[in-house]
């Protein structure tokens, strides 16, 4: 079923689709392949110089700064403060370094002295809620507490067979984007500038250098053709975006200022960590009776976030409680799904910690509490079908998790886990797109919407062809320029479903035009018309190639121009994930082996590019699990890993089997997949890890030196 | 991707007695406490320091082969070679990317004299005496090395920030070894980091171009 508006726009039927709904190669992929791609960390201009941050090594501290010896290093050209009178945040980034070259820059940076007088800091919750503890600033150490709830939990807890209570902890993640934050200034005086900024919304180039170099907003043109990742964190332009244009202003020349490694793991944002209390009972037929729930956001400067309990399931009686504690530590920022993971790790484990303490499967114990509402049947075929293709069907080892003791002589032990997940994502009116026809055949069609990687430059020319019937390579997409139409930021599964409606409208309204001028020109009747096969013009007799109706378009050529069409979309995301890993009883070490997930989307555009994508959030699951957490010395104040030496990541060697079950639902229009595959692993892998041997890890990242203690533990008892 | 029934893991071998597997077991802590002491008993250091106080300083001007080209430039010491590439060369040559500047995630690897080498962790004046290939090196946008033309193929990149490197690596596995299989070419790829986590993709695309055999794979390398 293809839904269609009273006009008749609507997405092109199954056996109507050329690009569509089909597997389509990237069009920007032979530039990234060879190098060509220009990110902003690659643009080089003329009479450049390159900065370079001097970051602050307290949680807080009162800053003195001498530039002297910097701005005697040759090729140092500018140096300044770039904080007040005091930090906040260790690795608060407090002075900037402009040189000729890279390698000055870096050593003005070095040569800045510094001096700091320790001001008192916090960097854990500990700290942060001991009786007198300093104060990480005047808003204080704790933010609004805020509590939801349902039902009566004591009622659920006395009609409860088994009553758990666990506390559960996630650490800090790191986006750890490849390119750096930062941004290229173009401005050598003058009334206008160009901005090259790796950030995940185009305009918020505009949002704040305008005032910043003193130039008109409409003399400022920002861009950003490909970016080296962002996942939430590069919605701004940040401190470093400020700097730049501050230090191009003041120097009159273009300014390089991209975060080091160093300063972009100190002061670029972050997942929140959290600590997670719960108590949970069940009754004996599996369905969850009450739950209480207890988290500390821990996002540094920032609120931190975490989604209420109970998350995704169904509970009749439930309190879910959450407050921010802060710290001397960079706030965090938006990350792929903000505050779900973190919730989804805790409420799977529930699950499973409560289907173990009745004896119950852990898929059935999740059967039963998914709530009853129009997506029940959804969430269930998805359970069902990620279950039966990660072999639980043959597991041996179900309502209880499988063997601890070597003794037998049964070294490795396989576990499956479970995952669900929810998400919003779909559209809102906010694109503007451009269609234009020339009168010698080309077809261009432009939004500043930017690609983070996701493919939305591929999707622009793949809904413009398949208006036409032309080939996705005849199509010119131009995205990541302010000059072109006003777009979204990529946030929150979004943009798809922002923009290809808006595309759509656009050369819909082309394809009326384009069937208009041929109707004129031929005496035929428009009503009668199509685009048939290369964009030829055909029905009423006639077979026009697409070289020539264009040349109808006359000298200026035609253009159109498209807005946000509510009906070619559609919001509300699901999926299931299943985790298989292999624990080894001897070393903790734990191989995740397989993974599935099957997720909805709507009309998945670029089937493709969204395998692509829900696989890569699988990998980053993998690497959140098993690896990933910020380290600090909360005695000492000082970070131990920002780099990726020490922060570890999944690679190569770390990656399970994949597979993506695209569960199809055309009909709902697009909806956008960029978060909810990114909820459900990590709680997928802990429980598979619990299924293994029965060591359920309550705090991440679930590494050997984890399980071997929770082996030892049950050994012991 | 593979079906999760079709090829069942297989518990990986005890590698070598002095693996922390074994040593978790129990077996052969005293042996490898003795093969530590003794190994470092006999290492001898003859390192000597007497130069390392002075320090270089200006440009010296060098020659640089890259992708079968002298390129002539000044550069100071301290520059890396990943740094002269990028930044020192006239047009600057930023296909190789700057990630970590530590050597620990494969996004500037270069090729000198074939082999895959961190161009971050590499001086130029190191690098003077080497042929240097980098991913400008293979093919262009219109003309795709086969190692290229899988990873489109295949959607072996999303941000793509991570390919250059990527793509050099591969290349180099299989212009020394064409018929690598999956575990040589994760192996090839091991110091790489993608955080998009298109490896899956990668891993696709690097069997792909395996298959499509030597030849073809050095057509883009001029």
């Amino acid at each position: 079923m293809v839904r269609q508006d009273k006009d008749g726009i609507a997405w092109p039927a199954p056996d109507k689709r050329r690009a569509i709904g089909k597997d389509t190669k990237r069009i920007d992929g032979p530039v990234k392949v060879t190098g060509a791609a220009r990110y902003s960390h690659d643009v080089r201009l003329p009479g450049m110089v390159y900065a370079r941050f001097v970051t602050c090594t307290m949680p807080k501290a009162e800053v003195e700064l001498d530039f002297e010896a910097a701005l005697a290093v040759p090729g140092v050209v500018h140096a300044k403060r770039t904080c007040g009178d005091t930090t906040l945040y260790l690795g608060e980034p407090i002075a900037v370094v402009a040189a000729e070259t890279p390698e000055a820059a870096a050593e003005g940076a070095r040569a800045v002295v510094v001096k700091l007088t320790e001001l008192g800091w916090v960097l854990d919750s500990k700290q942060a809620l001991a009786d007198g503890a300093p104060e990480v600033s005047r808003r204080g150490n704790i933010g609004r507490e805020r509590t939801k709830s349902e039902g009566d939990v004591d009622a659920g807890f006395a009609a409860s067979d088994k009553i758990i209570e666990v506390a559960y902890t996630l650490p800090t993640q790191h986006h750890s984007c490849l390119e750096t934050h930062g941004m290229v200034v173009d401005f050598r005086g003058g009334d206008s500038a160009v901005i090259h900024g790796s950030v995940q919304g185009t305009f918020a180039m505009l949002d704040g250098p305008p005032e910043t170099l003193g130039l008109d907003m409409s003399m400022v043109e920002g861009d950003v053709q490909h970016m080296g990742g962002g996942f939430g964190s590069k919605f701004g332009v940040g401190i470093e975006g400020r700097v730049a244009c501050e230090l191009s202003k003041e120097l009159e020349r273009p300014v390089h200022l991209m975060m080091d490694r160093e300063t972009e793991f100190l002061a670029s944002g972050n997942r929140s960590g959290n600590e997670v209390t719960f108590k949970a009972g069940v009754s004996k037929d599996g369905v969850v009776q009450a739950i209480v729930s207890d988290s500390n956001k821990l996002g540094g400067l920032s609120g931190g976030s975490y989604a209420d309990q109970p998350f995704v399931y169904s509970v009749a009686n439930f309190s879910s409680t959450t407050r921010s504690v802060y710290t001397n530590l960079d706030g965090n920022r938006a990350f792929r799904a903000p505050g779900y993971p973190q919730a989804s790790f805790g409420m799977e484990g529930i699950m499973d910690e409560l289907a173990y303490s009745i004896g119950m499967d852990p898929v059935e114990m999740r059967l039963a509490n998914i709530p009853k509402d129009e997506w029940n049947g959804v969430w269930r075929k998805q359970l069902r079908r990620v279950a039966d293709e990660i072999g639980w069907n043959e597991h041996p080892h179900k309502g209880t998790p499988g063997p601890h003791s070597i003794e037998d002589g049964n070294e490795y032990v396989e576990g499956i886990g479970f995952g669900l997940s929810v998400w919003g994502g779909g559209g809102y009116p906010t694109c503007e797109v451009e269609c234009r026809v020339d009168p010698g055949g080309s077809l261009t069609v432009s939004v500043g919407t930017q690609d983070l990687g996701t493919g939305s430059r591929t999707l622009v020319a793949m809904v413009a062809a398949d208006e036409f019937g032309l080939e996705v390579g005849q199509v010119t997409a131009r995205i990541g320029n302010t000059k072109y139409g006003r777009a979204n930021m990529s946030g929150g599964s979004t943009t798809t479903a922002c923009m290809t409606p808006a595309v759509k409208d656009a050369t819909f309204k082309m394809r009326a035009r384009l069937l208009e001028l041929v109707a004129s020109n031929t005496g035929k009747d428009a009503a009668k018309l199509s685009f048939g096969d290369g964009g030829a013009v055909v029905g009423d007799g006639l077979n026009i190639p697409w070289m020539d109706v264009c040349s109808l378009a006359g000298a200026s050529g035609v253009t159109t121009h498209g807005e946000f069409r509510k009906e070619l979309q559609a919001s509300g995301a699901h999926g299931a994930q299943a985790a298989r890993v292999r624990v080894d009883l001897v070393t903790g070490e734990v191989k995740v082996l397989n993974m599935i997930c099957m997720q909805d989307m709507g009309l998945a555009m670029n089937p493709m590019a969204v395998r692509s994508q829900i696989q890569g959030a699988m990998v980053q699951s993998v690497s959140y699990a098993l690896f990933e957490e910020r380290l600090v010395d909360v005695d000492l104040g000082i970070a131990l890993n920002p780099n990726f030496e020490s922060y570890r990541l999944a690679n190569v060697h770390s990656i399970p089997e994949m597979t993506v079950i695209i569960d199809e639902e055309d009909d709902r229009g697009v909806i956008g997949v960029g978060e909810p595959p990114a909820i459900p692993g990590i709680g997928a892998i802990a429980g598979a890890i619990h299924n293994a041997c029965g060591v359920r890890v309550r705090d991440m990242p679930l590494s050997s030196s984890k399980i071997l203690m929770g082996l030892e533990e049950l050994r012991n008892a | 991707m593979t079906d999760s029934k079709s090829n069942p893991p297989v518990p990986p071998a005890d590698r070598t007695s002095l693996s922390r597997r074994s040593f978790l077991k129990g077996g052969v802590v005293t042996g490898l406490t003795t093969a530590t002491v003794a190994s470092v008993a006999s290492a001898k250091s003859s390192v000597t320091m007497g130069k390392a106080a002075t320090s270089l300083k200006g440009r010296i001007a060098i020659s640089l082969d890259i992708n079968g080209e002298a390129k002539q430039l000044a550069v100071e010491p301290r520059t890396t070679l990943l740094g002269a590439l990028r930044d020192h060369l006239e047009p600057a040559m930023t296909g190789t990317k700057l990630v970590c500047d530590g050597g620990n995630c494969g996004a500037c690897t270069v090729l000198l004299d074939g082999a895959p080498a961190a161009a971050c962790m590499t001086l130029a004046l190191d690098a003077a005496s080497h042929k240097i290939r980098t991913i400008e090196g293979l093919g262009k946008p219109d003309d795709l090395s086969v190692v290229q033309s899988a990873f489109c193929e295949d959607d072996g990149l999303m941000c793509g920030f991570c390919t250059p490197g990527f793509v050099m690596a591969i290349t180099a596995e299989l212009e020394v070894n064409p018929t690598a299989d999956l575990d040589r070419l994760k192996d090839a790829c091991a110091g790489n980091l993608c955080r998009c986590g298109t490896y899956p993709q990668i891993f696709d695309a690097a069997v792909r171009a395996a298959k499509t055999g030597l030849d073809a794979i050095n057509k883009g390398a001029k």
